[in-house]
């Protein structure tokens, strides 16, 4: 089927594509590119540019309103993924595509199984698995189920799902957010070797920095348009970024050096056994009130086991927790809110919000049940209503009215009444995770701007994030996690680079242990007795 | 200043689409029901029958002579009571399919105090409906607990109490409980005291077996209301029904909130149980729920789980049941029409994406006009 | 008790356990197929109930027990399809969406029978015939396991190879792989280009036909004619059988074979001065334990790790 290509001309190009989506929203414009065979192409923009609309648009999981799209130089009509497909072109979603009762072998051949007369042929699917991963570089094991092996090696399978189905143009849809540095790097390998055999890739992401560094041209896109088309080689992170929001872009932090006062947060000897996940191994560690400390790490390494733990979404196995003097490593989750713990949670979508209710339902989540919300086993909606109203317009979120669904808000918005229900409540302390994961540079400032704000006002802040600017940026203190035990303590952040924070996340650089506890009293022993 | 003017615009622009998807989603309503009734229409005449005196009567019928209200009173108790039974439930995202279950442990426990223990008046009354909406609780509570302490799925445990309460109340009928010396199966009489007051003796026209419980109904509607929008209780039932893990994360007990939802619903099925006893037979009858039960589902269903619009729907579909009674009477059409218009209905209202369709469309007719 | 071991043991009540089990199996099979593809089929009672009244008036007209049959499985197959189109093109909740359609099946064949033959009760009034069994040759020379098998109901065989055919479509067979696929993450299928709406309509239409050989065979396999809502619940039972088997081809068969071994079971106790009604609660009884017990041991094993590691 890929015969039908071209001879010349581009891989894959669109020309004067526009897609209007049923409610209105004009998510891409007029959009006209060109990648010819054998680039690697990086993609960039900010949340809602429009740039996976248009590899929706390329991989016919949407179709273009007006305008033309062009794989292997001739013009064409994807009907779906499957037509798509056909034409050689091959997508790796963010959300990874798996089946996950499946075995990597079973997912790579879905849809394109190897048999005879509408049977399986297993045996060939493992077989094609495995010299597929071989000829490519990208380490697999067939037999393994899905749901049991790494975030990395869930990626390499779709990549080898792509080639399993001879892609000549593979999609990357932001391909590095759950990848360890190093499993960035083995893809980058594999992407350029991938490149040098004659694919075309299209590479979607908004780290500039891993766009300079794998990428032959940078496309950007801004609301729904292409602005610029770009050599790499000319391009700096502050050149694209600057393209990308249309302002020179600086997301520096103001704020004053912290004024740590007693110790809020006292984490002895703990221990966590996780049966799926990452376990923990004798953490100990201090938050004082009024300073922020960071958690570096790669993502995986303990790091959500660690903040649920400390909101009391689970139990740890052994060693001792304390919150302003108050042990809380035996309460439920009721129990932290009311010794003082506010959480963000990482996956906002998930656990944070209940997506179909209203924004003043969900503002009120840890307090429903108290003055000045609920008297006398009575739950009084004019003050509920009042209540988000007030945090509405103090939290900038923007909505037509309070009683919205959630769910009909952006990711910024949404994030902003997860933050505003945390930072109201004035927790002693406030557990960040990944705060501005999706959400956009001007809720993102804000973010920032309420996280120093909270710790002025004397609250204990554990920031856990995936992204080290961000890390330097605020932490007062910074905390390294690997495989489940702290190897690295900062305790004075300025000066402090990515690259040596970055090491240590790797776990080439490491503390000892007299390091790591340094100025930590041992109280926490007799507690345990 | 924009900014204040753009919320000012957007708040309008926001209403605007609240009141217009309301507006749809009424008529839909209406479209639908008159959908349904054209459907039975089409089927009546494709058959031979005679559609239109089938209507007649139908839709007449039930208003014509007083004590036919009552009879559609008397049924809409009972089959509201259901839909709210399972109503609590539902909003905690919990598919209890146990109202049968709950329902016969109601009837029993009423009928055991309003047959064999000797009240004071009032207190004859209140007190076999306090046991059986005990009883249903206790009902409810099995396989609430089931689901929030061990996760054990609640439709194969509802589905199975259901078959086992059926089994064990039949055989109770037909063997201890019998009327001694009496050909017919079925119990001793309650004793005069615990009956509830037929509503003729308020009105002064025949109106059948219709009860007090109808009121007993309407507040326990309203109770359920308040329960759901004005209780931290109900604010709790209702978040762990939209997201649990949310909930969780709130420091809401999940698992409490799910036992509630069932104990609250079993009461209420066992409060119709007690109806039916105390009220319509007043005695234990075999088969005493009928289909209600499953129809109480579909009651719930069709209110979205609220409990002032499960009034609303179980008064209408009350009426189509004693309607579709009258129109096999005096007419050559059966009944059974009715369950076809009732499950047209049902599956035109649960076809979600019609309205949606519609308010997207007047939606893009009102932006193209600006 | 030694006459319950008697009766336990005789070939006649594990005939009977065949028999009964019969539509359990299909039914469930049914629920299976539909569960796997990703629509929960709570209609399977409507499905059998129209199949077996489709079957017995067809059958009786025509005077074809084979045509009988084949148009009461099309018909189950049609409500299959019915529901995959509601849940799928119209949105609809298919938990609402089955019982709607179990109320339709019950109005729908109560009102049919009634213009056709003016009976309210069913179709005892219409000579409809039975389903064939099958004569294996010199089986029933084998000794009790010719007396169990022999004169059982062809549908009753389908019944048993359908365990091992539905194993064989889950994972043997690309549409197996399809289905599965669409079932548990339907983004995944159809980014790889698999029609998933194609695939779950097919899915239902087999969930229908199963549970439609199940009617057929309560109106055509042992009694021939229809009567009144005759499926009494089995396929909620069935349905039952699909969870308690934990969504595998084998562990449904298990089920589905002990529910009908325990109301066989009950028919054979009820004959020795025991309460018929408490006996034929057993099953469930014993199903509602059981339910707990796994449970609960699924809720402390998943415990027990870490209290087991942590000492």
């Amino acid at each position: 089927m890929n015969e039908s290509w071209g001879d010349a001309g581009a891989a894959v190009a669109a020309r004067a594509v526009t897609k209007t989506y049923g409610n209105g929203v004009r998510a891409v414009r007029g959009v006209d590119l060109q990648v010819p065979p054998g680039e690697i192409r990086a993609v960039v923009g900010e949340n809602g540019a429009g740039k996976s609309t248009l590899m929706k648009l390329f991989y016919g999981l949407e179709q273009p309103s007006s305008g033309e799209i062009l794989i292997g130089g001739r013009p064409r009509v994807l009907r779906g993924p499957g037509a798509a497909i056909a034409l050689g072109v091959g997508m790796v979603h963010q959300n990874l595509m798996l089946v996950p009762s499946f075995t990597v072998a079973q997912n790579v051949v879905l849809g394109v199984e190897p048999g005879r007369r509408g049977l399986v042929d297993v045996k060939a699917a493992i077989e094609t698995t495995a010299r597929l991963a071989q000829e490519s570089g990208l380490a697999v094991d067939p037999v393994a189920r899905v749901d049991e092996v790494s975030v990395g090696m869930r990626q390499r399978t779709e990549i080898l799902k792509a080639l399993h189905r001879k892609a000549r143009v593979l999609i990357l849809d932001e391909p590095t957010a759950v990848l360890t540095p190093q499993e960035t790097e083995d893809l980058f390998a594999a992407v350029r070797r991938l490149r040098d055999g004659g694919m075309t890739v299209l590479f979607i992401s908004h780290k500039l920095r891993e766009v300079r560094e794998i990428s032959d041209k940078v496309s950007v896109m801004r609301a729904g348009s292409l602005v610029a088309t770009v050599a790499t080689a000319d391009a700096t992170e502050r050149s694209l970024a600057a393209m990308m929001v249309g302002r020179d872009l600086s997301l520096d932090v103001e704020r004053a050096p912290a004024r740590p006062a007693g110790t809020t947060l006292r984490v002895r000897n703990l221990e966590y056994r996780a049966v799926t996940g990452q376990s923990l191994h004798g953490l100990d560690f201090d938050v004082a009130a009024g300073e922020i400390v960071g958690v570096a790490g790669i993502e995986g390494n303990g790091q959500t086991e660690l903040a649920e733990i400390l909101a009391g979404l689970r139990r740890p196995t052994a060693g001792t927790v304390h919150v302003d003097g108050t042990d809380t490593a035996g309460l439920d989750v009721a129990g932290h809110r009311g010794a003082g713990v506010g959480y963000v949670p990482e996956d906002r979508l998930h656990d944070g919000a209940a997506l179909d209710e209203s924004i003043a339902d969900n503002l009120v989540v840890d307090r429903h049940d108290r003055p000045p919300l609920a008297r006398r086993g009575i739950l009084r909606p004019k003050a509920v209503r009042a209540h988000a109203e007030q945090l509405i317009s103090d939290y900038a979120i923007r909505t037509p009215d309070p009683s919205v669904p959630v769910r009909s808000l952006s990711g910024g918005n949404m994030q902003k009444v997860i933050v505003a229900r945390e930072l109201s409540a004035g927790p002693r302390l406030l557990i960040a995770s990944q705060v501005t994961r999706g959400v956009d540079v001007g809720a993102m400032r804000f973010m920032y701007e309420r996280l120093v704000e909270a710790r002025d006002q004397g609250a204990a802040v554990l920031l856990i994030s995936a992204d080290l600017t961000e890390l330097l940026a605020l932490s007062d203190r910074l905390l390294v996690i690997k495989d489940g035990g702290l190897v690295a303590r900062f305790d004075d952040t300025t000066g402090l680079t990515e690259k040596r924070v970055g090491l240590c996340m790797l776990g080439v650089e490491r503390h000892d242990r007299e390091r790591l506890t340094a100025g930590q009293d041992s109280a926490g022993e007799g507690a345990r007795a | 200043m924009t900014a204040t003017l753009v919320e000012t615009e957007d708040r309008r622009a926001y209403r605007a689409t609240r009141r217009r998807d309301l507006a749809v989603d009424l008529s839909m309503t209406l479209a639908t029901i008159l959908a349904a009734l054209a459907i039975g229409f089409v089927v009546m005449l494709a058959t031979g029958k005679d559609p239109v005196r089938a209507y007649e009567a139908m839709l007449t019928g039930p208003l014509e002579r007083s004590f036919r209200v009552g009879r559609w009173l008397e049924d809409a108790t009972t089959l509201t009571l259901l839909g709210l039974s399972v109503a609590i439930p539902f909003r905690a995202r919990q598919i209890s399919l146990g109202a049968e279950s709950q329902l016969y442990a109601g009837a029993l426990a009423a009928a055991m105090v309003a047959i064999f223990v000797p009240l004071p008046p009032v207190v004859a009354v209140i007190v076999p409906l306090v046991a059986a909406a005990a009883a249903g609780a206790g009902m409810g509570l099995v396989p609430g607990a089931m689901k929030a302490r061990l996760g054990a799925n609640e439709i194969v445990a509802t589905l199975m109490l259901n078959a086992i309460a059926v089994r064990v109340y039949d055989y109770l009928v037909n063997g201890p409980l019998k009327q001694p010396g009496s050909t017919a199966v079925h119990s001793d009489p309650i004793r005069p005291d615990s009956a509830l007051t037929p509503l003729q003796e308020w009105f002064g026209v025949p109106l059948g077996r219709a009860n007090t419980g109808f009121v007993l109904m309407l507040l326990t509607a309203v109770a359920l209301w308040l329960l759901i929008t004005r209780t931290p209780l109900g604010y709790r039932i209702r978040m762990t029904g939209s997201n649990p893990d949310f909930a969780e994360y709130g420091g809401i007990r999940v698992p409490r909130a799910i036992e509630w939802s069932f104990v609250i619903g079993g009461a209420v099925a066992g409060l119709a149980g007690a109806h039916l006893v105390q009220g319509v037979y007043g005695r234990l009858e075999p088969g005493l729920a009928g289909s209600l039960a499953f129809e109480g589902i579909v009651v719930a269903l069709l209110a979205r789980n609220n409990p002032l619009v499960v009034v609303v729907a179980g008064l209408f579909y009350s009426y189509l049941r004693s309607g579709g009674d009258i129109m096999e009477q005096q007419t050559d059409v059966g009944t059974e029409i009715v369950v076809v218009i009732q499950a047209v209905i049902v599956l035109l209202v649960t076809a979600q994406a019609l309205p949606d369709l519609l308010k997207r469309r007047i939606a893009r007719r009102q932006a193209g006009v600006r | 008790m030694s006459s319950v071991l008697d009766v336990v043991l005789s070939s006649a009540f594990l005939a009977a356990v065949l028999r009964v089990a019969t539509p359990y199996l299909l039914a469930a099979f049914g629920g299976l197929v539909a569960e796997r593809a990703g629509i929960s089929n709570i209609g399977l009672e409507g499905q059998m109930l129209s199949a077996a009244c489709t079957g017995a008036l067809v059958a009786g007209y025509s005077g074809s027990v084979t045509a009988g049959a084949v148009c009461g499985i099309a018909v189950a197959a049609l409500l299959g399809l019915l529901l995959a189109a509601l849940r799928l093109e119209l949105g609809a909740d298919a938990i609402i969406a089955g019982i709607g359609l179990n109320l339709l099946a019950s109005g729908a064949t109560a009102y049919t029978v009634f213009t056709f033959l003016d009976d309210k009760g069913g179709t005892s009034g219409l000579k409809s015939g039975t389903l064939p069994t099958v004569a294996l040759p010199g089986i029933e020379s084998i000794p009790v396991l010719g007396d169990v098998l022999s004169g059982q109901n062809t549908v009753t065989w389908l019944a048993f190879l359908a365990a091992p055919a539905v194993a064989w479509l889950f994972y043997r067979t690309r549409f197996g792989f399809h289905l599965r696929a669409v079932g548990e993450m339907p983004e995944a299928a159809a980014s790889v280009g698999i029609a998933v709406r194609r695939v779950q309509y097919a899915g239902l239409a087999l969930s229908g036909a199963l549970a439609g050989l199940a009617g057929v065979f309560l109106s055509m396999g042992y009694v021939s004619f229809f009567v009144r809502d005759m499926t009494a619940g089995r396929g909620f039972i069935a349905l039952a059988a699909v969870f308690l088997g934990g969504l595998r081809p084998w562990g449904v068969f298990l089920a589905a074979l002990g529910f009908g071994a325990a109301e066989a079971l009950a028919v054979q106790l009820g004959t020795l001065d025991v309460p018929p009604q408490l006996v034929s609660t057993i099953p469930y009884a014993l199903t509602l334990v059981a339910l707990a017990v796994y449970a609960w041991r699924r809720k402390r094993r998943g415990a027990g790790e870490v209290t087991a590691a942590s000492m």
